[in-house]
C-alpha cells in the first residue's frame, strides 16, 4: 500500500532513530512511504495556544498535500495524529471554517476539500496490513519478551476525534505485541500522560509522571516499554536519568519506538533500527531476542 | 430486564484500616439501567451500608461521579448494557485525587477550594446598565460549554498533573476561569489572567486530554485552558516559561516549518536550563541522537516559503 | 454551639438568594444544606425564568396570566411582586453573570412557554436552572457567605413561641450541632419523592415542610400538586415545556393533535396551555384508549433546527433513557409529578404563620421561600418559568426581612441540652433490629400517592389513600438502619427523610379531601366544577397529635376577579 508519510518534527529531530526504523520496516511490510517533504509541524497543541487558526491552516496544508496525492496520511507520532485529526474533523465538518482556511491556503497553490484519512502506523499495521499478515512476516518472534505498551494521550483521546481504539481499555498495542510473539504487560499507567508537555514548565511533575509509569511497568515485570509516540519517548528514554533521580529509583527501563519493535521481529539489526541512539541501553532486550 | 455484576470498593474508616471490594449481583434492572441505578438497587435491596452520593439521576446535579472500570464517569450517565453487554463485571471505585470518606464518597474539598481559588465570578466595572448588558449572542453560546460543568469532579479525579502536583488548579476550576475571563461583561480580564499564569495555573496543564475524555457534559476543560493561554498571550502576559514556550515554538515553526527542539527549551526556559541539562544533551549528541547545534543542522521543509507566508498572513490578521 | 443572626436551611436557588440578601443588609448568615449547594434540585429546571421584558409585554399581563394560571387561587399581592419586582431580579442575575441566550441585538432572548402567547421566558439553552444556580453560588463565594455543606437538619428549635435555631448533623462525621439563630429561613424545596414516579431528585424529600409543620407552621395549598405534561415513562425525567413553547405538538395514538379539541378548553394556545390543562387532557386521552403504553407523543420533528440549537439536554435525555432521537421520531411522554404549589404558608416578606383561633398569626423567627414556601404566587397551578423567579424574588425578600427582624431582637436563649433529645432519637433508630426498610416504605407511599392523589382525585380514593398511608406509617417504628456507623450514613438519612415525607403525604391528602371542588391542578371527579362561591379560599393545615387539622385562609384579590378559564 502507498501512504502519504508525515514523520513529524521529532522523528526528524531528537528521535531520528524513529524515522530511520520506519523507513527500514516499511518496504518489508509492503508499505510505500511517499514523504510529504513540504508539510509543516502540526502545532503539537502548543502553537494552538497562540493562534489556533494558524495551526489549523498548517494542518490543512498537510492534509491538502495528502489529498493531492489521493493517499491516506500516515503519522508515526501520537501527538501528530491527534492534532491532524482534530483539525481534519473541524475542516471536514465545518464548511464555513474550511472556506476561511482555504482562503489563506490558496495563495500557496493548495486547497483542502476535506475527508482525508489520517492514521498512524499502529493502526496501519492492524487495519491495513492485518495482524495475521504481520504475524506471517515475523522472522524473530519476541518470545519471552515482556513488553509494556505506553500509548501516549493523543492516539486515544478524545474518542470523539480518535474513535479508533477504546480510550478506557485500548488493545491495539497489545495485539501488535502478541502478533510479534511478545507478551504484553498490563498496567494502569499505559494510557496516562508521560509528562513531556510540561517538562519545561513543571519539570518535577513531568518527571514524576514518567517515573510513575516506568516504575509501574517495571513492577509488573516488563523487560521494556514500547511507545507509538516520540514525545513520550523523549520523557521516558532521553530524560530517564533525570526521571530516576526525581523518583529516587534506578529505573533502567529500555523504551522502544513501535517501529523498532516491529523491526526487531522482522529480523532487522539493532544498528539498522538506530538502537545505539537510545539513552537507556536496550542491550538486554536485544540479547533476549537474539538480535 | 438486565443484570449487573458489580464489584464495589468498600471502605469504612470506623471499622477497617484498609478498603476491600464487595461483589453484588443486581437482578431485574430495566434495559436502560445505569450504573447508578444498579448501585441504588444495591443500597435499597441488598446492602444498606453502601455509602454514595446521588440525587437527580439525569446528569445535572453532579453528585454521582465514580471511577468505573478505572476511569471517572457519572454513574447516572453510564449504561450497564453498554459497559457490560454480556454481564461482565463492572468495577466501581471512588474518584481519584481525593481522600475517601466512606465507600464511594470522597472528600470534595480539593474541588471546591480550587474553584474558589480562581475567583469564579465576574466583576463588572462601573455602574451596571438599567436593563441587561448587551453582549454578542454567539459569545454567550460559546460560554455555554464551560458553563455546562456540573462540578461532578470527574476531570479532577483523573487529572494526571494533579496526581503529581497538588498545587495544580486542575481542569474544572480552570474551565470555570475561562467562563469568567471569556465573558465580555467581566472587567478584570488581565487581573484574572495574571493570577492564572502563576505556578499551578494554565501553563501547568500537560494537555493529556483525560479531562476532555472523562467529562460527562462535554465541557472539554482542556480546550478552555488553551483558550485561556491564548488570551493570556494576547494580554501580553508572556513573562513565564509557558508563554515563552508557545511563542518560540510558533517562531521556530514559522522559520523552517519544523520545530527545532534543541533551541526551544533554551529560548523558553533560559540558559540555566541548558546548563542543567548539559550532561544529557552531550550524551545524546555523542550517541548521534541529537544533532550538534551547527549551521544547517536544522533543515527546512521544502515549502518553507509558503509556511512563512501563511504565518505572516494569519499572525498579521490576528493582530488586526 | 454555632450562632448566626440568620440561618438558611437549604442551598438551592431560594436559599442562596435569601442568604445573599440577608448578608448584604448586614446580618451574619449561614446556609445549611444536606448536599453541596450546586447539587440542589434548582439545577434541574431546564426551560427558563419569566420576566416581561418585551415591548409587547408588561408585568401586568404577566401577572394576569399568572393569576389565570393559578385558577384565581393565587394571592394577587404576591403575584404583583413576582411579576413586577421580579424583572429587576432577573436583571440582577444578568449583571452577576448569567449567560442568558441573546437575540441579534445582544439583548436577552425570550422563548414561549405554557399559559401565555407571549415570549417572556429568559433562558440559557435548556440549562437555565443550572446556570442561575451556579452563578448565584459563585456570587456567594464572592460575598464569602458561610455554607455548611452536607449537614442535615433534624429539628427546629423554639423558645418562647419563636423559632431560634436548629439542630443539624454533619453528615461526614455524623455529629450533631446546635445552630442558634435569631431567624431561620426554610428553603428546602418541595417533596417530590413523596410521589413515585416524580421528576424530582432523590434529595427532594420535603424535610423543611415537615420541620416547619412540627413546630406549628401552617402548610397551605398542599392539595395543589403539579403534574408536568411531558415526563419520560422510564424514570419520570423532565422534558422541558420549552419544547412546546417552541412549537412541539402533542399527538395521541391516532396521530391527532388532541389539544385542539374543544373539550380541553385550549383551542387558542393548544399545546401551550397551562400545565394542569395539558396534563388533564393527556390523562383523558390515555384513559380513553388513545395512548401508547400509557403515554402520548411529543412531536419535535418540525422544529428540529431549534432542538439542535437550544435543547441539548433533552435531546440527550431522550436518547439515553428512551432510545429516541427526537429530531427523527416522536417521543413517548406522560404527565408526571413535578412541583408543589403548596408549602409553608408565608406572607410577601417570607414570614411563616401558625394557626390561631379562627385565623392565623405570624410565627416569629421562622421564614420560608421557594418551593418549600407557599406565598401563594402559584395558587392552584404554576406557570412554567415562574418557579425560578419565585425562588430568586421571594428568597430575596425573605432574606432581607429576616435580617431586619434579626437586628431588632436579642440573642435567643437556648441550651446545648437539646442535642441530647436528637441524639437519643438516632441512638434509638440504631437500636432497632426490625425488618422494615425505608426505601420499600417510600416506594409504597409513592405509589399510593400517585394512584390516588394524581391528576384526578375523588373522595373514595382519597380516603383509601389516607387509610393506606396511615397503615404504611404505622410500620415506621419497624424500620431499621443497617449501617450502624456515624460516618456518611446515607442509610440513616433515608430513615429520617422518610419520617418527614409521611407528614407531607398526610397533609396533601387532608388538603385534597377538604377541597370539594375542581381548581387548577386539583381535579375532583366527584366535584368537577370550580366553585368560587364556596372555595375561593386557601386550604391550610396544621399539626395536631391526631394528624393534620384543616383551616381556611382568604385569597388576596387586588385587580383580577375570577372568570372562566379558557386557553
Amino acid at each position: 500500500m502507498r501512504v502519504a508519510y508525515f514523520p513529524g518534527c521529532v522523528a526528524k529531530g531528537n528521535c531520528p532513530e524513529l524515522n530511520q526504523a520506519t523507513q527500514k520496516i516499511a518496504p518489508l511490510l509492503g508499505i510505500e512511504l511517499v514523504e510529504l517533504t513540504g508539510a509543516p509541524c502540526t502545532g503539537a497543541g502548543v502553537l494552538q495556544a497562540q493562534n489556533p487558526v494558524l495551526a489549523d491552516t498548517y494542518n490543512a496544508k498537510t492534509l491538502a498535500l495528502a489529498e493531492e496525492l489521493d493517499l491516506p496520511l500516515m503519522t508515526i507520532c501520537s501527538t501528530c495524529i491527534g492534532c491532524l485529526r482534530k483539525s481534519n474533523q473541524k475542516l471536514s465538518e465545518d464548511e464555513g471554517y474550511r472556506a476561511e482556511v482555504n482562503a489563506v491556503l490558496k495563495s500557496g497553490g493548495h486547497e483542502y476539500h476535506g475527508g482525508v484519512d489520517v492514521t498512524h502506523i499502529l493502526y496501519v499495521l492492524i487495519k491495513e496490513l492485518g495482524l495475521d499478515n504481520l504475524r506471517g512476516m515475523v522472522k524473530k518472534p519476541l518470545t519471552d519478551l515482556r513488553i509494556a505498551p505506553f500509548y501516549g494521550c493523543y492516539i486515544l483521546r478524545p474518542a470523539s476525534i480518535m474513535g479508533i481504539d477504546d480510550p478506557d481499555n485500548p488493545t491495539s498495542m497489545e495485539r501488535v505485541i502478541e502478533a510479534l510473539g511478545g507478551t504484553p504487560v498490563d498496567y494502569y499507567g499505559k494510557t496516562r500522560c508521560c509528562g513531556f508537555p510540561i517538562g519545561l514548565e513543571n519539570e518535577e511533575a513531568s518527571f514524576k509522571m514518567a517515573g510513575k509509569h516506568i516504575g509501574e511497568a517495571k513492577d509488573k515485570g516488563a523487560d521494556c516499554m514500547v511507545t507509538p509516540c516520540p514525545l513520550c519517548h523523549m520523557n521516558l528514554d532521553l530524560q530517564q536519568p533525570g526521571v530516576s533521580q526525581v523518583v529516587g529509583r534506578q529505573l533502567d527501563m529500555p523504551v522502544l519506538h513501535l517501529p523498532q519493535m516491529v523491526g526487531l521481529a522482522l529480523g532487522l539489526s539493532p544498528k539498522e533500527l538506530g538502537f545505539s541512539k537510545h539513552i537507556i541501553s536496550a542491550q538486554g532486550v536485544l540479547a533476549k531476542v537474539g538480535a | 430486564m438486565i443484570e449487573a455484576n458489580l464489584k464495589v470498593y468498600r471502605y469504612d474508616p470506623q471499622t477497617a484500616q484498609e478498603p476491600h471490594y464487595d461483589t453484588y449481583e443486581v437482578k431485574e434492572l430495566p434495559d436502560f439501567a445505569t450504573v447508578l441505578d444498579a448501585l441504588i438497587k444495591v443500597r435499597e435491596d441488598i446492602d444498606g451500608t453502601l455509602a454514595m452520593r446521588c440525587s437527580c439521576r439525569s446528569a445535572v446535579c453532579g453528585s454521582c461521579a465514580f471511577r468505573v472500570n478505572g476511569h471517572a464517569k457519572l454513574g447516572c450517565k453510564t449504561k450497564v448494557s453498554t459497559l457490560a453487554p454480556d454481564g461482565e463485571e463492572i468495577c466501581v471505585e471512588p474518584m481519584g485525587n481525593m481522600k475517601v470518606i466512606k465507600d464511594l464518597v470522597t472528600e470534595m474539598d480539593i474541588f471546591w477550594d480550587k474553584l474558589k481559588q480562581v475567583k469564579p465570578w465576574i466583576e463588572t466595572v462601573g455602574e451596571p446598565p438599567e436593563r441587561e448588558y448587551q453582549v454578542p449572542a454567539a459569545k454567550m453560546v460559546e460560554l455555554q460549554q464551560p458553563m455546562n460543568c456540573i462540578m461532578c469532579g470527574a476531570c479532577v479525579s483523573d487529572c494526571t498533573v494533579l496526581e503529581e502536583d497538588s498545587k495544580f488548579l486542575a481542569p474544572a476550576a480552570l474551565a470555570k476561569a475561562y467562563r469568567v475571563v471569556g465573558d465580555p461583561r467581566h472587567g478584570k480580564t488581565k487581573e484574572w489572567l495574571t493570577d492564572l499564569s502563576e505556578e499551578g495555573g494554565i501553563w501547568d496543564c500537560t494537555r493529556c486530554l483525560e479531562c476532555v475524555e472523562v467529562c460527562p457534559k462535554d465541557v472539554a476543560p482542556m480546550d478552555q485552558i488553551i483558550k485561556l493561554r491564548e488570551q493570556a498571550i494576547e494580554e501580553g502576559l508572556t513573562d513565564n516559561i509557558g508563554a515563552k514556550h508557545v511563542l518560540h515554538f510558533t517562531e521556530s515553526v514559522a522559520h523552517t516549518g519544523v520545530l527545532d527542539e534543541r533551541m526551544l527549551p533554551i529560548k523558553a526556559a533560559g540558559w540555566g536550563w541548558a546548563v542543567k541539562n548539559a550532561g544529557i544533551a552531550i550524551k545524546a549528541t555523542l550517541k548521534g541522537k541529537i544533532k550538534p547545534l551547527l549551521p544547517g543542522s536544522h533543515p527546512s521543509v521544502t515549502e518553507v516559503q509558503d509556511v512563512r507566508r501563511i504565518h505572516e498572513e494569519l499572525e498579521e490578521g490576528k493582530r488586526k | 454551639m454555632i450562632e448566626y443572626d440568620v440561618l438558611v436551611i437549604g442551598g438551592g436557588l431560594a436559599g442562596m438568594s435569601a442568604a445573599l440578601h440577608a448578608g448584604e443588609v448586614g446580618a451574619s448568615v449561614a446556609m445549611v444544606s444536606k448536599v453541596y449547594p450546586t447539587r440542589s434540585h434548582s439545577a434541574a429546571a431546564q426551560g427558563g425564568i419569566n420576566a416581561a421584558l418585551g415591548i409587547e409585554d408588561s408585568w401586568e399581563v404577566h401577572a394576569y396570566e399568572t393569576v389565570k394560571g393559578s385558577d384565581f387561587l393565587g394571592d394577587q399581592d404576591a403575584i404583583e411582586i413576582l411579576c413586577r419586582d421580579g424583572i429587576q431580579d432577573v436583571f440582577a442575575l444578568e449583571h452577576w453573570g448569567v449567560i442568558f441566550d441573546r437575540n441579534e441585538e445582544g439583548n436577552i432572548h425570550m422563548r414561549g412557554f405554557g399559559g401565555t402567547d407571549k415570549s417572556r421566558t429568559c433562558h440559557v439553552g435548556d440549562m437555565t436552572g443550572q446556570t442561575i444556580l451556579h452563578v448565584m453560588y459563585e456570587r456567594l463565594l464572592r460575598m464569602n457567605v458561610k455554607s455548611y455543606d452536607e449537614w442535615f437538619v433534624t429539628t427546629l428549635l423554639m423558645e418562647e413561641g419563636a423559632c431560634c435555631g436548629a439542630v443539624a448533623m454533619d453528615i461526614t462525621s455524623g455529629k450533631l450541632e446546635v445552630f442558634k439563630a435569631k431567624a431561620v429561613i426554610i428553603c428546602t424545596g418541595g417533596c417530590g419523592r413523596v410521589y413515585e414516579p416524580s421528576t424530582n431528585g432523590l434529595i427532594v424529600t420535603g424535610d423543611g415542610l415537615s420541620l416547619a409543620y412540627r413546630v406549628g407552621a401552617l402548610l397551605m395549598d398542599m392539595e395543589m400538586v403539579q403534574y408536568h405534561p411531558t415526563t419520560l415513562p422510564a424514570n419520570g425525567f423532565l422534558i422541558t415545556e420549552g419544547a412546546r413553547g417552541e412549537g412541539a405538538y402533542l399527538l395521541n395514538s391516532e396521530g391527532e393533535r388532541f389539544m385542539q379539541e374543544e373539550r380541553y378548553g385550549a383551542t387558542t394556545l393548544e399545546e401551550k396551555a397551562s400545565r394542569d390543562v395539558v396534563s388533564r387532557a393527556e390523562t383523558i386521552e390515555i384513559q380513553e384508549g388513545r395512548g401508547i403504553d400509557g403515554c402520548v407523543l411529543l412531536d419535535c420533528r418540525h422544529i428540529k433546527d431549534r432542538i439542535l440549537e437550544a435543547f441539548h439536554q433533552i435531546s440527550e435525555l431522550a436518547i439515553d433513557y428512551a432510545g429516541v432521537d427526537i429530531t427523527q421520531d416522536p417521543l413517548p411522554i406522560r404527565p408526571g409529578m413535578h412541583y408543589m404549589m403548596g408549602g409553608i404558608k408565608t406572607d410577601i416578606d417570607g414570614r411563616c404563620y401558625r394557626h390561631n383561633g379562627d385565623g392565623s398569626e405570624p410565627l416569629p423567627g421562622l421564614y420560608s421561600a421557594g418551593e418549600a414556601a407557599c406565598v401563594s404566587a402559584h395558587g392552584a397551578n404554576r406557570l412554567g418559568g415562574n418557579s425560578l423567579l419565585d425562588c430568586v424574588t421571594f428568597g430575596r425578600k425573605a432574606g432581607v426581612h429576616a435580617a431586619e427582624y434579626a437586628s431588632s431582637i436579642n440573642s435567643p436563649n437556648i441550651s446545648e441540652a437539646v442535642i441530647e433529645v436528637e441524639e437519643q432519637k438516632i441512638v434509638d433508630l440504631f437500636a432497632r433490629s426490625t425488618n422494615e426498610r425505608a426505601p420499600a416504605l417510600r416506594l409504597e407511599m409513592g405509589e399510593i400517592m400517585h394512584t390516588f392523589t394524581g391528576v384526578f382525585r375523588e373522595e373514595a380514593g382519597l380516603l383509601e389513600a389516607e387509610r393506606r398511608i396511615h397503615a404504611v406509617r404505622e410500620r415506621y417504628p419497624e424500620v431499621s438502619v443497617h449501617d450502624k456507623g456515624r460516618v456518611f450514613n446515607t442509610d440513616l438519612l433515608a430513615v429520617l427523610e422518610l419520617d418527614f415525607m409521611f407528614d407531607c403525604a398526610e397533609t396533601i391528602i387532608a388538603s385534597a379531601l377538604a377541597r370539594k371542588e375542581s381548581r387548577g391542578a386539583h381535579t375532583r371527579t366527584d366535584y368537577p366544577e370550580r366553585d368560587d362561591e364556596n372555595w375561593l379560599k386557601h386550604v391550610a393545615v396544621y399539626h395536631t397529635p391526631d394528624g393534620p387539622a384543616v383551616t381556611y385562609l382568604p385569597v388576596t384579590i387586588t385587580k383580577w376577579q375570577p372568570e372562566a378559564r379558557q386557553y
